[in-house]
């Protein structure tokens, strides 16, 4: 365990290094939050109400902060583990003595924590000076709670991206169509509360609302009954997707050719 | 004559070259197309509950989105680079154009060809055929709209890319610009003040790639079509004159480049 906690402290080091990647995030954030402030204080007006499915403004503007932490935050490490895969370097990897998938996985968390940081402090304070005062500390409890289960479960599909290059040439076209599940399905975009019935029922039989708006939904309104319910979807999507990555993974290892050079 | 000789040119290179992959391209012109779809789904949702919004409904949402992915798709199709000129012009790659006797902004623009915008374009020709203006006066505004947004995407992001022949690497500021003018392209500014709609027009023009021309589709106004036509002139005339200017400072370290 303890070559990965180095492999995670030297990531967190080498992602330190680049403060300028960090502005340009921190402004997309700040852009990505006046747009649906203006889109959903046009909404509240023209609805003439203070809530919309239990959702105030000030709860909206804030559960999007919480999601566009989180997703501009997470690694495209299917694209690192992609290229490694095309170009050979995973040859290199697979020596070492540590697990790739282990090595990838804390590499990701390295980069993700100080990303998700910076995020959440500019995030926090566009959100504050458009929709008012953060939600109370009991929504960063739950929300951190359900953070790890969403990062294992992003980083299994990540990983299993990456591992398709073992098959296909083109990976990204994948992950442009998972990033928009998250978007739809994922609640990324409008919390699930506000999807017709049958496609509530939908998204709650997939995995994305557990990589998205668990961590979101619970931030501003912390109820322990979701938070269990939330929890007990994590665990069981958890399970389904370490099971498909270790078989995939199994078998991309067999079909792994390496040529002397 | 020459130049258009020129560009038919690169772009038969560019096809021939996107066709040696044949099964790569058609990937990534069906993968965006699901790409687009999917994202548009929000809008679905949001009008299902909302209806309508500052007079903009779910059929001019799909107008607005047909105009701007079908500029953004002609843009990346035909002249790719627009979108990496900064990274050609700190990577010193300008040398091998500029060593050629044909139009060096317009010969690195065309140079390179994204596939996966040939989905925008057909995405954008769907969405615009869904919106319920296809009428052969609204296809007419249609196409002129979207060669307006092709104009300003084009425009706007040589001007600041071409800041790379100042400050050095321009790269991470151009891919916000990037990022931003794209992002609000997609809103209609009727969701902002008045002082941010400015901003839009000008600044960061957007609104020209999306709002107005989608305005203009459903209603004919001179006062829409004078701002897309002045628009795009300004945005391509300043973008070729501040790329004249800067490629006066261009320096390179004469690395062996090769392009293909």
């Amino acid at each position: 365990m303890k070559k990965y906690f180095s492999i995670l402290t030297m990531q967190i080091i080498n992602s330190l290094a680049y403060p300028g990647d960090f502005l340009g995030r921190s402004v997309s954030i700040a852009t990505f939050l006046f747009i649906f402030a203006g889109l959903w204080r046009t909404t509240f007006a023209i609805s003439n109400t203070d809530e919309i499915n239990g959702l105030t403004f000030s709860n909206i503007i804030w559960y999007l902060m919480m999601a566009e932490t989180l997703e501009l935050g997470r690694p495209r490490l299917n694209r690192t583990i992609s290229e490694q895969v095309k170009n050979g370097e995973v040859a290199y990897i697979l020596n070492k003595p540590y697990n790739f998938l282990g090595y990838h996985f804390f590499v990701g968390l390295g980069d993700g924590v100080v990303r998700m940081s910076v995020n959440l402090i500019v995030g926090s304070l566009v959100a504050w000076i458009l929709a008012g005062a953060p939600p109370a500390l009991a929504g960063w409890g739950m929300a951190l709670i359900t953070l790890i289960g969403a990062w294992i479960l992003h980083f299994c599909m990540m990983a299993l991206i990456g591992l398709a290059a073992f098959v296909v040439e083109e990976t990204q076209s994948f992950e442009l169509i998972y990033q928009k599940l998250v978007f739809i399905l994922g609640g990324f975009m409008l919390p699930l509360e506000m999807f017709p019935d049958w496609l509530q029922r939908i998204a709650y039989a997939l995995p994305f609302p557990y990589m998205m708006y668990a961590p979101a939904r619970l931030f501003v309104k912390p109820d322990a009954t979701l938070l269990w319910q939330m929890l007990g979807g994590q665990i069981v999507w958890v399970v389904v997707f370490i099971a498909l990555l270790s078989f995939v993974y199994k078998r991309s290892e067999k079909v792994l050719t390496i040529n002397g050079g | 004559m020459r130049h258009v000789k020129l560009l038919l040119a690169l772009w038969q290179a560019n096809l021939q070259a996107s066709m040696e992959f044949r099964a790569a391209f058609i990937t990534q012109v069906v993968f965006m197309m699901i790409n687009n779809g999917v994202y548009f789904i929000f809008w679905f949702l949001y009008f299902d509950k909302f209806k309508e919004v500052r007079g903009w409904n779910i059929n001019d949402m799909l107008l607005l989105f047909g105009i701007a992915a079908t500029s953004w798709g002609i843009a990346s199709f035909f002249f790719g680079n627009f979108i990496t000129l900064a990274e050609v012009i700190v990577q010193g790659r300008l040398d091998y154009y500029l060593s050629l006797p044909r139009p060096v902004l317009l010969h690195v623009l065309a140079s390179k060809s994204i596939g996966s915008g040939m989905g925008d374009l057909i995405y954008g020709v769907g969405s615009f055929a869904l919106s319920g203006y296809f009428t052969p006066d609204g296809f007419l505004r249609y196409l002129i709209g979207s060669f307006a947004g092709v104009c300003i995407f084009i425009g706007f992001l040589v001007i600041v890319q071409s800041l790379s022949f100042w400050l050095g690497n321009a790269v991470a500021l151009s891919q916000f610009a990037l990022s931003a003018l794209l992002t609000f392209s997609l809103y209609p500014s009727a969701l902002f003040d008045a002082t941010t709609k400015f901003v839009l027009l000008t600044l960061l023009p957007a609104a020209l790639i999306g709002t107005v021309p989608a305005e203009f589709v459903r209603d004919f106004s001179w006062q829409s079509l004078v701002e897309l036509i002045s628009g795009a002139l300004i945005f391509l005339s300043l973008s070729v004159f501040i790329f004249k200017l800067g490629l006066r400072r261009y320096e390179s370290g004469s690395a062996i480049q090769v392009e293909v």
